[in-house]
This record gives C-alpha cells, structure tokens and sequence, in this order.
C-alpha cells in the first residue's frame, strides 16, 4: 500500500481519486506527444488525434460514471470555512463531461486539418488537451486563486494555438493580438483578484458571498467603493473571455486569423470557461444561503443586473449589428459569437437578479446557460466542420477559402455540406427544431421570469437581426448560382471522420431542439446543484 | 390512435420517408406527397363530420356559461420541470382550420405536379411547412404553438427562394426575406408575450391558462404585445407590406398555403391567446383595432385597384378580407365573430383557388401583368370559369361561403354599433372596391383580344389537373348553400369566447364605479428589477 511520505497540513483533504478524469486527460496529452517522438512521418497525425479521442472519450465516461460528489478535491479547509477545493457538484459534473465530450468533437474536427500539417501534430493535440483540461478544472474552482490558475492555463494555451501556423501572416497577427490584448485583460483580473481580496482577507468566493450578505442584513455596514472596484476588475476579465462589449475588440482578427479548427476552440470551449466562472461567481455572490431571511435584498443585486444587462445589450446589439455586412465566414462567425455572448449575458443578469431556490432567477438563468452552451458547442463544431471542409477546396476561389463567393450556390455543389451549415446557421439563429432554438427560449424565459423584460424585449427582437444575417449567408447557399471554378462534388474531401462528425452533429442539433427532455434534464439538475450552496 | 397526432404525423412521416426517395423518382415523390396529404383530407373530414358527437378531453371553464370543450385531445409529458406537455386538443374553431390546411395543401400538392425543378426538395419543404401549420392549429401547449409557428416559416424562405418568381413587380429575394423578418418580429413579440403569461401561470398548458384569472393590469399589459406579435401575421394594417410582396413572388401552392392558411395563423393567435386569456383587455382594446381594419378594407382595396400584377391584385385584395376577419373579432358579438373564423375558412379556400388558377397560366406566360394577357376564355375556359367563380365569391356573391361570412361580419359589426356605424358601412362599400378590381382582372385577362403568343396555351383536361379546382370550388358552393355545420361547429369554439368577454366587459364597468379614486393603482406587473419570486 502506497503511503505519502510526509504528513499532509491540517485541514487539508486530498481526495485525489475525484479527479480521475482530469489526470487521464493530462495523460492523454502527455501520451499524444509520443507518437511524435516514435513513429515514421507518414503516421504521424492519425496516430496523436485517436490517441487524444480515445482519451477524452474515456474521461467524458468517467466523468458521467462517476457523477457528482459532495467531497471536494484538495479540500483545504480552515476551521469550518472553506478556503480552497476543487468542486466536484452536478454542475462541474454537467461542465466536464461537456468538455470532455466536446473535445472529443473538436479533435474529430481538426483531423483533417493536422493532417495537412508536415509537424507538430503532437504539440497541437497536447495543448488543445491541455487547455480543455484547463476548461474542465475552470468548472470546478471554489477560490479566486485557482480560477486565476485555471484560467491562465486556458488563455496561455489558446495563445499558442491561435499563432499555431506560424508561416502564416494572419495566423501570427492572431496569435499576437490575442496575446497582448489577452496579457492586459489578466492583469486586469489579477488586480481584481487582490482589491477583493482587500476586502475579504480570504481567496474563498464562499467567504466572499458571506460578506456581501453579511452587509446585506446588517444596515450599518456597505460595502467599500475598493471592493466594488476589484468586482467589476474582475468581471470585466472575463468578459474579455466571451468577449463582451466593450472587451470585444480581439475577437473578429483572432477568430479570423486563427486557424479553423482554433477557432471553433475559442468559439466554444474557451468561451465557456468565461461563462461558467461568471455562473460560479454569480452563484457565490448573488445566491442567498439558507442562513439569510427571504426579506433581505442582495446589497448588489440591483446595480449589478443593470450592469450586466447594459453590457448584455450593447453586446447583443454590437454583434448582430456588426455581423451583417461581413463577407469572411470566420468573421462572421466571430460577430455572431459577440451576439451569442450577449444572450449568454442575459442569462447572467438573470441569475444575479437574486434570490435562491427552485424556480429562482438562478435555477432558470442556471439552466438556460448550460443549456446554451451545450447547444451551442455542437452547432458551432458542426459550423466549423463545413467550414473546413469547403476551404480546404476553395483555395483558388475569388474572394479567399473564407470568403463569400466559396458558398455561392454550395448547394448545387455539395447538397451534403450546404445542408449542414443551413441547419448549423438556423441553430445559431435559434429556429425551430434546432438547438438553437431552445435555448433562446430558455434565456427569455429566465430573464422574463425575472422581471427584466426590457432586456427580453431586445433580446428577442435580436433574434431578428441575426436570423437576417445567417438568412443572407443561407440565400448564397441556396438562391446564388454556383461561381465558375468553384469546386462541386468530389472536389470536396469529406474525410470519414468529417463525415461522423457532421451526421453525429445534425442529429444531435435537432434531438436537442425537438426531445430536449434528457438533455434539459440534466442541465436542470447541474443548475439546481447551485442554487443552494453546497456544505464544503 | 389519435387522429390529431395522426394529422401532424403523416405529414412529418411523409417528410422523413421523402430524405430516402431518389431525386429522380419523381413519380414516386409525387405519389407519396398526394398520398399522405390524402390521408390527412380524409382524417380531417371524418373528424369534421364526427365532431359533434366526439366527447369533450378537456372543458375550460367547465361550470360556468363560457364552458369550452376540447376535442380528440392527445397528451404526454413532455419536459416536466417547466410543465411542457406536448398536449393537442381542438376546439370547433381549430377544426375548421384544420379542414381548410388540410382542403389546401391537398390541393397544393396536385397543383404543383408540373414543378420539374429538383422535385424532391420542393415536397420535403412543402410538408414540413403543413406539419408546422397542423401543428399551430391543434397545439394546447403555448410552447408548442410557437415551436410549430416558427417551423412553418423557415421552409418558407426556402420554398419562395427557390421556386419563387422574380418579376418587374416584385423580386423574391427581397420579397422571401422580408416576408420571414416579419413573420419572425411579429412571433417573437408574441413569444415575450406568451412565456410572461408562463411566468404568471406556472404552466403552458392553454386549457389550464384559458382558466386562469389574470389581473386587469397584467391584461392590459400584455394584451396588446401578444396582439399586435400576431397582427403582424394577419396582417394588420400597417404591418402587411409583407404580404402582398411574399403571394406575388411565392409558387403556386406556396402562394395558396399562405394566402390560405399562414394568414389565418395570426387571427387564430390573436382568437385563441389574445382574446380568450385577456378579456377585460380585449374589451377595451378591441374597438380601436376597429378603425385600423377599415384601413385594411378600404386601404387594401384601393391598392389592389391600382395593381397591374394580378397576384398583387389578390395579394392585396387578401389583406383588404383579412380586415373583414378583423371588424368580425373587433364587432365582439357571437355572430361577428363567427362570421370571422367562417370567413377564414372560405376566404382561405377562395384565395387558394385563384391563386392556383394563376399559378395555372403563370407556368406557361411567364406574365401575371393584365397588360401583357387578354382573351385567355378562348383557349383555357375551364381555368377562366372557375377563376370567375373564384372572382365572384370574392366580391360576395350569394351562394358562396364568403357571402355567408361576409354577411355575418357585416351584421356583427351593425349589432355591435360601433363607431357610428361607419366601419359597417365601410364593409359593405369595401364589397364594391372588391368588385372592381376584380372584374377589371377579369375583363383585361380573360375576355377582350387573344395575343397572337398565347394561341397555344394549354387547359386542364385531365382528371388529376381538373380535380384540385373542382374540390375548392365545391367546398365553396357546399358551404354556400349549407353553411350550417360549419358555423354550428365554429359556434362551439367561439362562444365560449365571446361569453368571455361580455364577462370582462362587465367586470370593466364595475371596476370603473368602484375604484374611480384608485384608478392609479400601482401595476403590478411592472418590470421590477430583482424581483424576489
């Protein structure tokens, strides 16, 4: 029996079997790099993108075998509070096996693009897996200090990725805009971190409700214009990471420079690390805990869902806007991704309206979010698919790979392909019986039950705006006649793997639209685990 | 089995099996597509014959005057959590928009036999569009009325898209966007609407909320964003400059879905959420939307009778009837209404007639302009003679259902005294704008010069390409002559309704001698940031 060899500090609870599908995941990464090091040229990429499958796949199984726990991984505990731990609630439960799950999708995704690669297919499956094992520990931070870690371990990663083809101009011009803008925005978030932590003298986000609360039912005391300082430095990094406006500003060059399959990354994974330390955050603060009485009023509650609704809206509307008259798919994609950050918002601004309990703003705002963000992982990986596919052909069209003139009249080319991005697009323009669409509906019905109908007013009339611009990329795809040289048919390489992928997805965006029951299940479940905060 | 589910089933099975069928089977393609909308006609029917002695699912209301039967009900869980059940139920008024879906696409599918242009994509749109349409009429749940709603107008944008018509008039790619952007706006208005009805109920299901009694203020609220999201879909003047544009450039059996059926959406919506959940509130509102539906009657006559482009003629002539549909809601007497549901019906059956009609020899001018066209009687007089059928029952003439309808709305809106009268009186002069722009499409295409090129025109001869016109216009002349079924199933639906709101206007009056002091009392409904529930 293996014993440690030193004694473990009081309060301190390692707990590691918990995190048995992060250590395999950052196996996996380990052992992706191996067959680099192996194996002839030739078997390269094949080699490190099922050795990285095989290991997500395996962690999304034993994350659901495992299922939630009311045990904390490296509990540190001082006294009865609870000043550091990794959650393992439903919701982190909810969050990793999305990741795990939806890793798993991107590396089928960037298939073929590593396959084109002559080097480093082991470095780019080893940092991908790297920062979705970030994602995956994102989900379960209980104290500033790892969400700081995990962030990073996230962002850094996505640096490296963004700049991945480093012969190509745009994709450096990425890399490096990601990175300054992205080193600014941690700064930002690091000084946060400590002008809370002035306040509070504890990196717990569980010490950091109690204190708002704290304030809330005694009327003599507020709270400092230095802690609000460090709330709002704090928010506004991760509004950097689904960038909301006025963070937005990286997102178009970098979507668009990156490498595709990175760019469905940034689009999801790491866009909802950004969204599930907002819920964590907006769970600690906004939560009441049991000991407090139904009357008192969340002491930030009022001003923080008109900020959060404000920068929900000028999110929302920027992006939509801003999305119309591009004519670079990536780019595109990238402004319809502000809009979608500014629906994720609203769901934020839902949960921070306050209160506890079944049937709260938090439950619905809860529920909604994760419910978006699974929809949305899949629409976009299927989005990205088609992507790929079509510019991997259209190298010689007018206009770039990207460019609008690669999907004219697409669909006498390629029905296959034309259809799927049809399907992905209403999905993220939320039409029934897509995905999409019920995960609008979920976001407007937590903000309406919420009472910010305002706020649902512009969201659903952004619904508009934004079906306008996929409808226009939907009108090249089926009204345009097809362009001269344009590829057709078997010019298009479907790869196996593609091909899964793209089937796999459609079904999945439409099961979730129309027998949305196992699936709102289960992100009903995760959200209600935070409703309450859990004993550590 | 359940023949609502039955009704909505084949239709999307049809869908499904069409994916599998080889595009160039068109035989085949073209077969199923009859077949399975055949089958929903005839379940249709049975239950149209069978209604009244169908027993009731669900009774709203069940103890007092304004007890409300749902029929051939079907339900099962849905997503528990929120109380989404997937639940159909019919009311008299859903029947007969049931029937005339069913009359329509039906006939929709054997007009489109001559579409050549990849046939199998055609169908598969035209089907899932009449599953999302079956699907808003028989729907007791909101959440499900919206889903289908939305459903039915992406294939929308496709179908016009594609198999529209660009001509001088109108361009379809502008004619198809709009037309969805509109649709979309008005529906998510609607939706807001529809989940802060959820927020105050606790549930979706539309016989549980018909029950609910909503205060004044939150009525009064939300009435007019639930009505004027469906108005939109009417369309209501001045939201209808979306309609005429979207007939004109849509194919044929496109053009009579939606001047048939997708019209009608709105005006159910604003019948079975609007005025049915928010009385009192439909008591005070409704008379404004009076004036507005002169403007549709007399507005949208008078741009029909300027028109060249005979489907912008009944484009526009459509949303002048809808006002007609509208004074009989706004009139909110038993017979006024009724009145209006009928005239959905025949109105709908009519407009899909002419519009198939046009379709007819569009396919081989190439021209809908009455200046390009003339003398066509001489080579195609069965398609001149229906579609004078067709003009004719559109003006009113009796012995047509619309006569029937129409005359009903016209009295409800007498009995009803609105106004002064005046948008009675209106009405019925708005028959005679109908009648000029009418006979004068008449008179220039078909009667007058033949044009040496339309020499070869073709007319249907055979039995399958009479058969669409024939069965329209019989529904036309039975309902005619014995419109008694149908408003005697329609009565059961409305009258409930209209109980409702003679309710409300009572508990308005009594409202307004009591609390004259407190008339500004808070709402509570407000929008109140961080609210507790």
């Amino acid at each position: 029996m293996f014993t440690l060899a030193f004694d473990l500090p009081e309060g301190l609870t390692p707990n590691l079997h918990l995190l048995l599908p992060e250590f395999i995941v950052a196996g996996t990464a380990l052992g992706a790099i191996l067959p680099e090091l192996l194996l002839p040229a030739g078997r390269r990429a094949a080699a490190t993108a099922w050795t990285s499958l095989v290991g997500l796949v395996c962690a999304f199984v034993v994350i659901l075998v495992m299922g939630p726990s009311r045990e904390l991984a490296i509990q540190v505990m001082e006294g009865d509070t609870l000043v550091s731990g990794l959650r393992m609630d439903a919701f982190s439960v909810f969050c990793r096996a999305l990741i795990a799950g939806g890793g798993a999708l991107l590396v089928l995704l960037s298939m073929p693009f590593t396959r084109r690669m002559d080097r480093g297919h082991g470095e780019f499956y080893a940092i991908l897996l790297f920062s979705l094992l970030g994602v995956m520990f994102v989900s379960e931070v209980s104290d500033l200090l790892s969400l700081f870690v995990c962030l990073e371990l996230v962002t850094i990663m996505a640096y490296v990725l963004a700049a991945f083809r480093r012969n190509d101009l745009k994709s450096t011009e990425a890399g490096l805009k990601y990175l300054v803008i992205g080193a600014v925005s941690t700064a930002v978030l690091l000084l946060g971190i400590g002008l809370i932590y002035g306040f509070t003298g504890s990196m717990s986000l569980e010490v950091l409700g109690a204190k708002v609360w704290e304030t809330a039912a005694n009327p003599e005391a507020s709270l400092p214009g230095i802690f609000l300082l460090g709330m709002a430095l704090l928010l506004s990094g991760l509004f950097f990471k689904i960038g909301g406006v006025p963070f937005h500003v990286w997102i178009p060059d970098v979507y668009q420079g990156a490498p595709s399959p990175v760019t469905a990354f940034l689009v999801t994974a790491s866009k909802a690390a950004g969204v599930i330390l907002l819920i964590r955050i907006a769970q600690a603060v906004f939560v009441r805990p049991e000991t407090i009485a139904a009357t008192v009023d969340n002491p930030l509650a009022q001003q923080w869902v008109v900020l959060f609704g404000a920068v929900a809206v000028v999110t929302l509307l920027f992006g939509v806007l801003s999305a119309i008259p591009q004519l670079n798919i990536k780019r595109m994609i990238a402004y319809s991704s502000i809009g979608h950050a500014g629906y994720l918002l609203m769901g934020v601004a839902a949960i921070a309206s306050g209160g506890g309990g079944q049937g709260s703003g938090a439950q619905l705002g809860g529920e909604a979010l994760l419910y978006y963000l699974m929809a949305y992982f899949v629409t976009s990986v299927v989005a990205f698919a088609v992507i790929i596919t079509v510019s991997a052909a259209s190298k010689n069209v007018p206009g770039g790979p990207h460019g609008a003139k690669a999907y004219e009249g697409l669909w006498s080319r390629s029905p296959f392909l034309a259809v799927a991005l049809c399907l992905a697009l209403l999905s993220l323009a939320g039409v029934p019986p897509m995905s999409g669409f019920f995960a609008k509906f979920l976001i407007l019905r937590a903000t309406i039950d919420s009472g910010l109908y305002a706020l649902a007013f512009i969201g659903a009339g952004a619904v508009v705006v934004s079906l306008y611009f996929y409808l226009l990329w939907i009108k090249s795809l089926y009204f345009s006649a097809p362009p001269e040289g344009a590829p057709t048919g078997d010019d298009f390489r479907i790869s196996v793997s593609t091909r899964a992928l793209l089937w796999g997805g459609m079904i999945a965006m439409v099961l979730m639209g129309i027998w949305m029951p196992p699936f709102f299940t289960w992100a009903h479940d995760a959200a209600a685990s935070l409703v309450a905060i859990a004993a550590p | 089995m359940n023949p609502l589910l039955l009704v909505m089933l084949v239709p999307a099975a049809a869908t499904l099996a069409l994916f599998f069928i080889d595009a160039d089977a068109k035989r085949a393609i073209r077969s199923v597509a009859t077949v399975a909308t055949g089958l929903v006609l005839v379940i249709a029917i049975f239950m149209f014959i069978g209604f009244d002695s169908a027993d009731a699912t669900w009774t709203a209301n069940a103890d007092g005057d304004s007890a409300h039967d749902y029929k051939y009900g079907f339900e099962t869980e849905w997503v528990p959590q929120m109380g989404l059940n997937f639940r159909l139920g019919v009311d008299g008024m859903g029947l007969a928009m049931v029937l005339l879906t069913a009359l329509i696409i039906f006939a929709g599918v054997m007009v489109s036999y001559n579409i050549e242009k990849r046939v199998k994509e055609y169908y598969i749109l035209l089907l899932a569009l009449v599953t999302g349409v079956f699907g808003v009429f028989v729907s007791l749940d909101l959440f499900f009325y919206y889903f289908f709603y939305e459903l039915a107008v992406i294939p929308m944008f496709l179908l016009i898209g594609v198999w529209g018509s660009t001509t001088k008039t109108v361009d379809q790619n502008y004619a198809t966007m709009k037309l969805v952007l509109l649709l979309t706006a008005g529906a998510v208005m609607a939706l807001v609407g529809l989940i802060s009805i959820w927020s105050e109920v606790g549930s979706f299901n539309m016989v549980l909320i018909e029950q609910h009694e909503f205060s004044k203020s939150f009525q009064m609220t939300w009435f007019p964003v639930i009505f004027l999201g469906f108005a939109a879909l009417v369309p209501m003047w001045p939201l209808h400059s979306w309609s005429p544009a979207g007939h004109a450039s849509a194919p044929a059996a496109v053009s009579m879905l939606h001047a048939g059926v997708l019209m009608k959406l709105g005006a159910f919506g604003i019948l079975r959420v609007a005025c049915s959940y928010f009385p009192q509130a439909a008591a005070e509102y409704l008379p404004y939307l009076v004036v507005l539906c002169c403007m549709n009657i007399v507005y949208g006559g008078l741009v029909a009778i300027s028109q060249r482009d005979m489907k912008l003629i009944i484009g526009y002539s459509s949303s002048s009837h809808m006002g007609y549909v509208l004074l009989g809601i706004g009139s909110m007497t038993l017979i006024g209404m009724e009145g209006a549901v009928f005239l959905m019906f025949a109105h709908g059956i009519m407009t899909a007639l002419t519009f198939a009609l046009i379709g007819w020899f569009y396919d081989q001018t190439h021209t809908r302009m009455l200046d390009d066209l003339g003398g066509m009687m001489k080579v195609m007089p069965f398609a001149g003679t229906l579609f004078i059928i067709a003009s004719m029952a559109s003006a009113g003439l009796p012995g047509f259902a619309n006569f029937a309808s129409e005359l009903m709305v016209i009295i409800g809106a007498w009995e009803s005294n609105l106004w002064l009268l005046i948008p009675a009186i209106l009405a019925i002069w708005g028959l005679v704008i109908t009648g000029v722009y009418l006979l004068r499409a008449v008179k220039d295409a078909w009667f007058g010069e033949l044009p040496e090129r339309w020499k070869d025109l073709r007319d249907q001869r055979t039995f399958a390409e009479r058969f669409p016109y024939v069965m329209l216009t019989g529904v036309l002349l039975l309902f005619g002559f014995w419109p008694q079924p149908m408003i005697t199933m329609v009565e059961q639906g409305v009258k409930p309704l209209v109980t409702r709101i003679d309710e409300g206007r009572e508990q308005n009056k009594k409202a307004v001698q009591i609390d004259v002091p407190s008339k500004d009392a808070p709402a509570n409904d407000a929008p109140a940031q961080g609210e507790e529930r």
